[in-house]
C-alpha cells in the first residue's frame, strides 16, 4: 500500500517537474529566442528548476519543523490519503461526509428529550428518600405531577422506539443498511482484542472500524434493552389492574424492581459512558455535533471510520467510472 | 452571730406556726366544715331535680369519693361561685375550668398547660365554639365530681376507661373497636395495644381529613409506627416490623409522602378502628376481602390481588422471584459500570501518553 503511493507521489512529481520545465523554455525562447542556443535554454531551464527544488525543498522543510506534531500527522494522512484516493486535499477541513441523516437525527432527539424527562422525574422517585429528590420533587409540583410527567416522557420514548423498530429499521433504506451494519459480529470481539492491546502499547494502530465501532454498537444495543425492559415494565405497571388481573399480583412487583434497577443502570450508562464518548472526551470535549448536523469531518470519518471511509471512496469511484 | 441566727429561726418558726393556725389548718377543716353544708342535701342518694321535660338530673355526690379526688381539699363554692345561700334558689351556671383556674399563670395554684389552647384549635372546642352544645367540654371527658389523676383507675381518664370515655357520644367506633383485633386484645388486659387516645391524640384532636391530624393521610403511618416498627413490642406477637418500611418504599407510601392524598395509607387496607388480623374473615385483608379491598381504588380488581405478598421488601430472600431479579440487576449494572469505567480510564491514559508524544 504504502509503496504504491510513493510511487504515485513520485510519479505525480514527476509530471509535474517535466510540465514546469516546459514552460520555463518556453518563456526563455519567447523572451531570447534569437540569442541562445538550444542546449543553453535547456541548462538554464534545468538550473533554475534545481534551484526551485532545492529552495522548495527546503521551505517545506522549515514550514515541517514549525508545525506541531499533530498538524503533522494530519498534513501525512492527507497527503496519504489524497495519494491513495486521487483526491487532492484542496478543501482540508471543509470536507465532510453526512454520518446521520434527518431522519435519523429526530429520532435521537426525541429520544434523549424523553429520556431526560424520564431521568429527571425517575429517579427522585427511586431515590425519594434523598434531599435532592424530594426538593426536585417539590420544585416538578408535587408527585402527582411528577408522575404525569414521567407518562408523558414514556409516551414519547414508546413513539420513538415503535417508529423505529416497525417502520424505521425494516422500511427505509439507511435503516436496513445500518441495522445489518449494526448487528455484532466476530469483527467486534477482535476489535476489542485490539484495542485493549492498543491501551497497554503492544499494538501501535487502533482497530479500523467501519461504520459502527463496538463502542457504537454497544451503545445501539443497550438502548434497545433498554426501552425493551423500560417501556414493557412501564406499560404493564401503568395499566396495573389489568396486568394484576391477568398474572397477579407479582406481576407488578417484578416490574417495579426491574423497572427501577434497568432506569439506574441506563441513567448510570448515559451519564458516564455516553457522555463521555461524546461529551467529556478530550477529543470532542464540550461535545461532537453530528447529533445536531449529522456531519463528520474527513479526518474524523477516516480516523473513526476508516473502513466505511474507503468503502465510500471505493463506491464514488465505481460511480465515476460508469 | 449565733444568737441573731438562731433568733431568727425563732421568728419564722413563729411566723409559719401562726400562718399554719390561722389559715392552712382552718381552711382545711374549714372546708369539710362548709362542705359539709352542702352534703346535707347533695349527700343523699336519690336526690335529684326532676325537670318539666321528664328528664331527671340527679344532684347526687359521693361524699367519700368527692373528698379522694384531686379537687376533694376544694370549697363547692370554689367552683361553684354563683351559689351564694342555702338553700341556693337560683339556676346553677356551668364551671367554666379553664377560666376560673387552669388558665396560664393563675393565683390558686392549679395546674396550668396548654392543653386548653390545644382543645380550643381541636375539632371539640371549634365545635364548642360554633356554638354546638353537645361538644365535649373539660367534664365530659374528665368528670365533674370524680376527677381523679389518670393514673387513678376510677378516673374517666385513665388508659382502661378512655374507650367507654369517648364511646358516650362515639358509640359506633366504640362498638367497632371493641370487636378488632386491638380492642378484644384490650379487654383481655393487654397494655400494649392501643387506646383512642393512641392514634387520635387527646386534646389536639383534628378531623381526619385536617392535615395536622395524627390519624390524617399525611401522619398515619407515624402514627401507627409508633408501636408497629418497634421490635420490642410486636415480636411478642409474632407481627413483622418491616411492614411500615416496606410500605415508605411502595408506590402508595412515596405517593402518600409527597402529599397525594388518594393514595393508600395503613388504615386504606386495614381500617381502623375494626383492624382485625388477617386470618379472621371479617378483615379487609382477610384473602377472600382483598379484592374487594383494593377494588375501592382500582376499580375491577379480581382475585388476582390476593396473590401474592402486598408488603414486599426486595432485600429478603422471601420476596421470592423480585429477590433475585434484584439481585441479577446489582450484578449486572456493577460488572456492566465497572467495565465502562475501565475502558473510558484506559482510553484516556492512552490520549494523555499519545499527547505527550506529539509534544515531544
Amino acid at each position: 500500500m504504502n509503496e504504491k503511493n510513493d510511487k504515485d507521489l513520485a510519479d505525480n512529481g514527476n509530471e509535474l517537474r517535466d510540465k514546469v520545465r516546459k514552460q520555463i523554455i518556453e518563456e526563455l525562447r519567447e523572451k531570447y529566442g534569437n540569442g541562445y542556443k538550444e542546449e543553453e535554454v535547456e541548462k538554464i531551464a534545468s538550473d533554475i528548476l534545481e534551484g526551485y527544488a532545492s529552495i522548495k525543498e527546503k521551505a517545506l522543510l522549515d514550514y515541517i519543523k514549525n508545525q506541531p506534531a499533530k498538524e503533522i500527522a494530519k498534513m501525512e494522512r492527507a497527503k496519504a490519503d489524497a495519494a491513495s484516493h486521487g483526491i487532492l486535499a484542496e478543501k482540508e477541513g471543509e470536507d465532510f461526509f453526512v454520518r446521520f441523516g434527518i431522519n435519523f437525527r429526530a429520532q435521537h432527539m426525541l429520544l434523549f428529550s424523553s429520556c431526560i424527562i424520564l431521568i429527571l422525574t425517575g429517579m427522585p422517585e427511586k431515590f425519594y428518600y434523598t434531599g435532592i429528590a424530594s426538593f426536585l420533587i417539590k420544585l416538578i409540583g408535587g408527585m402527582g405531577t411528577v408522575t404525569f410527567i414521567h407518562r408523558i416522557g414514556a409516551v414519547g420514548l414508546i413513539a420513538m422506539f415503535t417508529y423505529h423498530v416497525l417502520i424505521y429499521t425494516p422500511f427505509t433504506r439507511q435503516g436496513r443498511k445500518d441495522f445489518l451494519e449494526l448487528l455484532p459480529g466476530p469483527k467486534d470481539i477482535f476489535d476489542v482484542i485490539q484495542m485493549i492491546k492498543y491501551f497497554f502499547g503492544y499494538a501501535t494502530e487502533k482497530p479500523k472500524f467501519g461504520r459502527f465501532s463496538y463502542i457504537e454498537k454497544f451503545d445501539y444495543w443497550a438502548v434497545y434493552w433498554g426501552c425493551l425492559v423500560m417501556i414493557g415494565s412501564g406499560f404493564l405497571m401503568w395499566v396495573e389492574v389489568e396486568s394484576i388481573n391477568m398474572f397477579g399480583k407479582t406481576i407488578v412487583d417484578i416490574c417495579k424492581e426491574a423497572h427501577s434497577d434497568e432506569g439506574l443502570l441506563c441513567t448510570l450508562a448515559i451519564l458516564i459512558w455516553h457522555f463521555y464518548n461524546v461529551h467529556f472526551n478530550p477529543k470532542v470535549f464540550p461535545m461532537s455535533w453530528v447529533w445536531w448536523n449529522g456531519k463528520i469531518s474527513k479526518e474524523d470519518m477516516i480516523e473513526e471510520h476508516p473502513l466505511e471511509y474507503e468503502m465510500i471512496m471505493k463506491d464514488k469511484k465505481h460511480r465515476g467510472k460508469h | 452571730m449565733d444568737l441573731k441566727a438562731a433568733e431568727k429561726f425563732r421568728g419564722f418558726f413563729f411566723m409559719a406556726s401562726l400562718f399554719c393556725a390561722f389559715f392552712v389548718i382552718p381552711a382545711t377543716v374549714h372546708a369539710d366544715e362548709e362542705n359539709s353544708k352542702c352534703f346535707v342535701c347533695h349527700g343523699k342518694v336519690g336526690f335529684a331535680n326532676p325537670l318539666k321535660t321528664g328528664k331527671v338530673i340527679s344532684l347526687y355526690i359521693n361524699f367519700k369519693e368527692f373528698s379522694e379526688t384531686v379537687h376533694g381539699k376544694k370549697l363547692c363554692t370554689d367552683c361553684h361561685t354563683d351559689v351564694k345561700q342555702i338553700p341556693h334558689r337560683n339556676v346553677i351556671g356551668k364551671v367554666n375550668c379553664a377560666n376560673q383556674c387552669h388558665f396560664l399563670g393563675n393565683p390558686s395554684g392549679a395546674p396550668e398547660t396548654v392543653k386548653y389552647i390545644e382543645y380550643k384549635n381541636s375539632i371539640h372546642g371549634k365545635a364548642l365554639f360554633a356554638g354546638n352544645q353537645s361538644a365535649p367540654q373539660c367534664q365530659d371527658c374528665h368528670g365533674k365530681h370524680n376527677i381523679f389523676k389518670p393514673s387513678d383507675l376510677r378516673s374517666a381518664d385513665a388508659r382502661e376507661n378512655i374507650p367507654k370515655t369517648c364511646g358516650k357520644c362515639h358509640l359506633q367506633e366504640y362498638v367497632d373497636f371493641n370487636t378488632s383485633i386491638h380492642g378484644t386484645q384490650f379487654k383481655a388486659g393487654n397494655k400494649d395495644v392501643p387506646v383512642c387516645t393512641s392514634c387520635h391524640g387527646e386534646h389536639n384532636i383534628f378531623k381526619p381529613e385536617d392535615a395536622r391530624s395524627t390519624v390524617s393521610a399525611a401522619h398515619i403511618t407515624k402514627t401507627c409506627s409508633a408501636c408497629h416498627d418497634k421490635v420490642q413490642i410486636m415480636e411478642k406477637y409474632g407481627i413483622p416490623t418491616e411492614q411500615v418500611a416496606t410500605y415508605d418504599e411502595s408506590f402508595h407510601g412515596i405517593a402518600v409522602e409527597f402529599g397525594v392524598k388518594k393514595a393508600a395509607n395503613c388504615s386504606s387496607c386495614h381500617g381502623y378502628h375494626d383492624i382485625r388480623a388477617s386470618e379472621d374473615p371479617g378483615s379487609s385483608i382477610n384473602i377472600n376481602n382483598i379484592p374487594k379491598t383494593c377494588g375501592k381504588c382500582h376499580p375491577g380488581a379480581n382475585v388476582n390481588f390476593a396473590k401474592g405478598k402486598v408488603h414486599i421488601n426486595p432485600k429478603s430472600k422471601e420476596s421470592g422471584i423480585v429477590y433475585y431479579i434484584s439481585k441479577a440487576f446489582m450484578v449486572l449494572t456493577i460488572s456492566t459500570m465497572l467495565v465502562l469505567i475501565i475502558h473510558i480510564m484506559l482510553d484516556l491514559r492512552k490520549r494523555m501518553q499519545k499527547r505527550k508524544e506529539n509534544r515531544e
